[in-house]
């Protein structure tokens, strides 16, 4: 009896120190915010290293503040928004621009003003979309990424990948990639010489375009790390829409890869930003904003990334194109195509 | 055909042994199936059989039910052709030999599919080893590519799935007594009639187990496709990843994924029922 009771009584002290414990674990980091001003940023996983490493730094030196990131993908983003409506807690957001759209339709980003975020002002035209809605902080670019040992010169043109001679050797990324939409106008581009703008509209004369490089296509990939096996073993000679970023840093680590800007243009990215609506901290968020579109942030940023600033007048960095014409995308467009491109592309770039 | 007195299956306290599989099933594979079924054919004003009605009106969705079944078919007849003599040599080999033998059919299965699919990839290149060997005996005049063709998927597969043929052949042949082959010799039976007669029919039930596992793995598998043959080579199951993953339609994944199970599980069922029919009581 003596020995149960025993138990029982350390069963309730071990209870109550739980319970205890629990509070305190609870309690404190309502304690240490308190403290300090604390931002959260939700974005990709990706981004962790350049938020914490370019930019937090010069926010939380500025601001006296603490920047927290979360780092997922766009669409858990979105749903962490949508599920915390009446109580958000991200204050900024950075997703994929696509993404973007179905959170501005729902009411969950705040408008960016030139009175909160000066350095609007400064953007490059087509880096603001939806009327504030949100911006571009970067541009990592579209070009041709190519193997310069079977390639001894460097493509010059979109129309390069169509050439015969390249049979079989030609790699695309799947259009369920993002970075594969460009292609698609492309194609519609070079089949009807209309500006790109126009072009990106014409999306059946671009499928009849792409179907007639089936011939030069090695596969069409949703893996990217394949795409650059295959590139650098010399199985492929190019992948046609490869983002800079990515290849870029491929050559940096020594491996023969090396990406060219096409005299028709490039395209960018998707890598937007927005003030998540009812947040936390809304000064301090469209400061951190601000400072993102500076020129301090974005010179360090674009050359860290391999990209293109989106402040017009900060440097481009070393190895980047300068002077070739960056085609924006429209998202809204591509938000209500993609998934009969999509169908399509299945279809008619079946092997 | 149960003895009087024996007791009922269902009072055998043995029978009990199953909770815990049962319980695991039926949470983590039993209602999500069922949940699965359940959307597949729910429309936005209630029960529906729409979804499946647009799926069957479209070719291409024909097609993709073909790509399927034809690489699940193949990868099974590459995989029975080699593992069936393969579980004998198994079955028949010495101690140490045999354990050689296991080892080298067990251990591949720890390395993961992806890393498998990546060296098939540098494998099947046009200067690959497959390549230059049949360049080298004259079979090809010129090298070629397999990585991205069917071929060159039903290889890749039938490597990474070969284990699961030969295991269950393995332990029905380890089972037959070598002896009854012999008797038939005595009794003048030819090779090919003691073949046919005695030694296949006793081997049926591993049989319909490596072709039930080796089929159901092929056409339902993603990530060896993905990266063998591209995203221009669709099946059920890259098409039901596709549907929830990138395009966010629930409804028609679950859909693709229900009727690549009723596949897969008619199939199974259909084979087994033809085993038993050809080998008598199996």
């Amino acid at each position: 009896m003596i020995k149960s009771k025993a138990i029982v009584l350390n069963r309730r002290a071990v209870l109550a120190a739980a319970a205890g414990a629990a509070t305190v674990a609870l309690a404190a980091p309502r304690i240490v915010r308190a403290q300090s001003k604390e931002l959260v940023v939700g974005g990709a996983a990706s981004h962790k290293n350049f938020v914490e490493t370019v930019i937090a730094p010069v926010v939380e030196k500025k601001y006296s503040c603490k920047i927290v990131f979360e780092g997922t993908r766009s669409l858990v983003n979105l749903e962490k928004m949508q599920k915390n409506k009446d109580k958000q807690y991200l204050s900024i957001v950075m997703m994929d621009d696509p993404v973007m759209i179905p959170a501005v339709t729902e009411g969950l980003l705040e408008k960016l003003t030139p009175a909160k975020v000066p350095n609007l002002a400064t953007l490059k035209p087509g880096t603001v979309h939806m009327d504030g809605m949100w911006c571009n902080y970067l541009q990592p670019w579209l070009g041709i990424a190519y193997n310069p040992k079977v390639m001894k010169t460097a493509p010059t043109s979109w129309a390069e990948i169509y050439d015969p001679k390249h049979k079989g050797r030609i790699i695309l990324p799947s259009l369920q990639n993002t970075e594969g939409l460009a292609n698609l106008f492309i194609a519609s581009f070079l089949a009807t010489g209309k500006p790109m703008a126009e072009a990106a509209k014409d999306i059946d004369a671009g499928f009849k375009k792409l179907v007639t490089l089936k011939p030069n296509l090695l596969t069409a990939y949703t893996q990217m790390p394949q795409a650059y096996n295959l590139l650098e073993q010399g199985e492929g000679f190019m992948i046609s829409s490869a983002i800079s970023q990515v290849a870029l840093e491929r050559k940096g680590t020594g491996a023969p890869v090396d990406i060219a800007a096409p005299k028709e243009g490039i395209f960018s990215m998707p890598s937007g930003v927005a003030l998540v609506k009812g947040a936390p901290q809304p000064e301090l968020a469209a400061a951190f904003i601000n400072e993102m579109i500076g020129t301090e942030v974005q010179t360090k940023l674009s050359a860290a990334t391999f990209s293109l600033p989106t402040n017009k007048d900060a440097p481009v960095p070393a190895g980047m194109p300068t002077g070739v014409t960056i085609h924006p995308t429209d998202w809204q467009a591509v938000a209500a195509g993609r998934a009969d491109w999509v169908k399509r592309w299945d279809r008619d770039m079946a092997m | 055909m149960t003895k009087s007195g024996a007791p009922s299956p269902w009072r055998d306290p043995v029978v009990l042994l199953a909770v815990p599989a049962v319980l695991y099933i039926s949470i983590v594979y039993g209602f999500p199936l069922l949940w699965l079924l359940l959307k597949s054919f729910s429309g936005p004003t209630g029960p529906t059989v729409q979804p499946y009605i647009a799926f069957m009106s479209d070719p291409f969705n024909w097609r993709v039910i073909g790509n399927t079944l034809r690489i699940g078919l193949w990868v099974t007849v590459v995989c029975f052709i080699i593992g069936y003599p393969a579980a004998f040599a198994l079955a028949r080999a010495g101690a140490v030999m045999q354990i050689i033998m296991l080892v080298s059919i067990i251990l591949p299965l720890s390395i993961g599919a992806v890393v498998k699919a990546f060296a098939w990839q540098i494998v099947l290149r046009r200067d690959g080893v497959v390549s230059q060997l049949l360049v080298g005996v004259g079979i090809w005049d010129e090298p070629q590519r397999l990585l991205f063709t069917e071929a060159g998927l039903v290889l890749g597969a039938a490597n990474i799935f070969l284990p699961f043929m030969i295991l269950p052949i393995y332990s029905v042949v380890k089972l037959i007594d070598p002896r009854l082959s012999e008797a038939g010799a005595t009794l003048g039976a030819t090779p090919l009639y003691r073949f046919t007669r005695v030694t296949l029919p006793l081997t049926l039930p591993g049989v319909v187990s490596g072709i039930a596992f080796v089929f159901s793995m092929s056409v339902s598998m993603f990530v060896i496709p993905s990266l063998l043959i591209g995203d221009r080579f669709q099946t059920l199951s890259t098409l039901t990843g596709r549907s929830f993953l990138l395009m966010r339609n629930e409804q028609l994944g679950s859909t693709t994924a229900v009727i690549l199970l009723v596949l897969a599980v008619s199939i199974v069922v259909f084979s087994t029922w033809l085993a038993r029919r050809l080998g008598g009581s199996t």
